[in-house]
């Protein structure tokens, strides 16, 4: 996922939507799981096999725009992969519309039921009232700190918009950067899709799903939110390609936003949780119904719905949901279990977990990269990308995204 | 049928008349496509980022014209008949071996934000140092034009030498005994019987740089926001990442009937030169 300019190059983060892990079956005698960097599925493929002897082969790309050609080609094929990683949203809804994909309804039910996953999360797996594909994990979104920089300045985790802003002056004031930004595939979106669904998130997803417009007023303040603190002189460089764990370990940046997958990639630059850094919820302009809007990404493995091996897929796929093999996940990469029952890798981390997944003060939403359909997502990228790389008027950047929305609902309704 | 033949139509016609077929489809790459005509063609022309791709991968053609055809025939007339021209050929040779990826990837490492360049020109508190060369648009196309020159001189280079080596000895020494020296003979006896060379220079460097792709893919993906697309990378982000495999295949088409025609035109334009025996005078073919 962590994927940005120079194409496949790893600028930051562990990679993850562009060098995606196709997973093949190919029966229970086989234990050919490679291990690659940023996913490391060595120890979940021993323990799948000592749990319910199931193993994997896999077979990796490293290019998503590969992957995905593969994946939509084959599956109609007989060298359709067995089980498979994918995107929800308007991606998946593609796949289920062709029947390409097997139903794992019964699956979901068990695990509700043994409340290893939340309702919430189940939403984000159901089209048309019936589940497809299980989390490998669910990540959520905060913004990582730099406890140093904070401590160095006298500044606290902010809790309201404000008090952040008023920390990034600070910040400023000193000649840190106080964000971290980056444009391109995958991270130019980033920044419209906080400031967006933190000032009004039915906006968000109703532009997400045709029925609103970028450019309606509530999009243009938005932007132009975004332009103050890009004239402030709130963002690093979005051109730089220098890693983004790099220049949060050399102090270069006091805060990124990222999912709850980072902390992986903070491990290998050696920052410690806890010492080095913290993360705090990402504080709402305007809160939803009183609740803090949360940005929440899944990484779904499905199961082709006419595979050799689909009994054995299914199988593995209510295993992986099972605290066993959430704990085992997090472990080897580091990650925050989305099973309550399953041990997180660090307390930091689980303290953040346990503080968004309170339904009382936050309220979740799909992350802009998995709820935008494909064509919108490229031109936001690209304009995203113009915006931040010459900030100014943002009309005919949203006028540009709007552009292919409407030419994507006009024949996805 | 024979085998050759099998293998040309599976591996030629077949993907050439399916793309065509694309182009005239709504292919999201999954769903069943649906016949829509000439609507992607309409769409293509009517994108403003089509138009400016079509702008920069002109600026290509004529950028790879003048800096790796011009260079390249200049290291070879310069170097030509000296006595370590080896010696001075070799380190514009060597960038050929490398793929236009490696290049790519190169290039991005000095000419990004903060890059070796930016460091380098702040080091010697030159100017530039800020200036943001993949960013800014025609900038972007014109950096990454000489980043590909400087693999590509060296071969065109090679090429030109060959020619000169091919050139009669008796014509240049007649021209010499005549009085002609220097840049006079280059243009009036040279630069005419080095036109084999030319030929096949220009035709290679023309069809080269219309499609190209892996050098901006490598190094701004066509962007910040699409201002430094060709046709090739417009063609790919198109059909891979926006799922829009009609438009894509459209684009193809399109880049396809350009190349071939560009070919054509100029490889007949020539050869009919070459036929009035160096005349000079240009027959239309």
């Amino acid at each position: 996922m962590a994927r940005c300019r120079g194409g496949d190059d790893s600028s930051d983060g562990r990679p993850r939507r562009l060098l995606i892990q196709l997973i093949r079956w190919l029966g229970q005698q086989h234990a050919q799981l490679r291990r690659r960097q940023g996913w490391n599925y060595g120890p979940l493929s021993s323990a799948a096999k000592k749990d319910v002897d199931v193993s994997l082969k896999t077979s990796t790309y490293s290019n998503e725009n590969q992957f995905q050609a593969f994946v939509k080609q084959s599956l109609r094929t007989p060298k359709a992969p067995d089980i498979f990683t994918w995107h929800t949203g308007a991606q998946l809804e593609q796949l289920v519309s062709q029947g390409l994909v097997a139903d794992t309804s019964s699956v979901w039910k068990e695990a509700v039921a043994n409340k290893w996953v939340s309702p919430s999360i189940e939403k984000m797996f159901t089209i048309k009232g019936k589940q497809y594909c299980v989390p490998l994990e669910v990540d959520y979104w905060g913004m990582y700190y730099n406890k140093a920089i904070f401590q160095k300045y006298n500044l606290t985790p902010p809790t309201t918009w404000s008090e952040m802003l008023s920390d990034a002056a600070t910040l400023k004031s000193h000649g840190v950067v106080p964000f971290y930004s980056q444009d391109g595939n995958p991270w130019a979106f980033v920044y419209y899709m906080l400031i967006m669904a933190g000032t009004d998130l039915n906006e968000y997803n109703a532009i997400n799903d045709g029925k609103a417009s970028y450019t309606d007023p509530q999009v243009k303040s938005v932007m132009d939110t975004w332009l103050s603190m890009l004239q402030k002189g709130y963002f690093s460089d979005p051109g730089s390609t220098t890693p983004s764990q790099t220049v949060f370990k050399d102090g270069d940046v006091a805060m990124q936003p990222f999912g709850t997958w980072y902390p992986g990639t903070l491990a290998k630059v050696g920052m410690k949780p806890g010492s080095d850094w913290g993360i705090f919820p990402i504080p709402a302009i305007k809160a939803q119904d009183g609740k803090t809007p949360v940005a929440v990404e899944t990484a779904p493995v499905c199961v082709t719905a006419k595979g050799a091996n689909k009994a054995a897929a299914l199988k593995y796929s209510k295993w992986l949901m099972s605290p066993a093999a959430q704990s085992t996940w997090s472990k080897a990469q580091g990650i925050l279990p989305y099973n309550p029952k399953a041990k997180a890798a660090n307390s930091t981390l689980q303290g953040f977990g346990q503080q968004v997944t309170d339904a009382s003060k936050y309220t979740t939403y799909l992350r802009y990269y998995e709820a935008a359909p494909a064509p919108v997502l490229t031109a936001a990228l690209n304009n995203f990308t113009g915006f931040m790389t010459s900030p100014g008027d943002p009309t005919k950047y949203l006028q540009g995204i709007q552009s292919a929305s409407s030419q994507y609902w006009a024949s996805n309704k | 049928m024979g085998p050759g033949v099998v293998l040309v139509l599976l591996a030629m016609y077949i993907p050439v008349v399916y793309t065509m077929y694309l182009s005239l489809t709504d292919s999201n790459g999954l769903d069943t496509p649906r016949f829509v005509g000439f609507q992607n063609y309409v769409t293509m022309f009517s994108d403003p980022s089509f138009l400016v791709s079509l702008m920069n991968t002109a600026i290509w053609v004529v950028g790879t014209l003048i800096i790796p055809v011009g260079v390249g025939l200049l290291v070879a007339y310069l170097s030509f008949g000296l006595k370590w021209a080896g010696i001075f050929r070799i380190p514009f040779l060597i960038p050929y071996a490398l793929s236009g990826v490696a290049i790519g990837v190169v290039f991005n490492f000095i000419l990004q934000n903060g890059g070796a360049l930016s460091q380098a020109l702040a080091f010697l508190h030159l100017p530039g140092a800020h200036t943001h060369w993949l960013e800014v648009a025609p900038l972007n196309t014109i950096v990454m034009i000489l980043a590909s020159s400087w693999q590509g001189i060296g071969v065109n280079a090679l090429l030109f030498i060959v020619g000169l080596q091919s050139i009669p000895k008796e014509p240049l020494e007649a021209a010499r005994i005549d009085g002609a020296n220097g840049w006079r003979l280059f243009t009036s006896m040279i630069w005419p019987l080095l036109r084999p060379s030319t030929t096949i220079v220009v035709g290679l460097s023309i069809v080269n740089s219309l499609k190209t792709f892996d050098i901006v893919e490598t190094m701004t993906q066509g962007g910040p926001n699409r201002v430094s697309e060709t046709l090739g990378v417009t063609m790919y982000t198109d059909t891979f990442q926006s799922s829009q495999y009609g438009l894509g295949a459209a684009v193809a088409i399109f880049l396809t009937i350009v190349t071939v025609a560009a070919s054509v035109l100029y490889l007949r334009r020539q050869l009919a030169i070459g036929d009035s025996s160096g005349s000079g005078k240009v027959t239309e073919a």
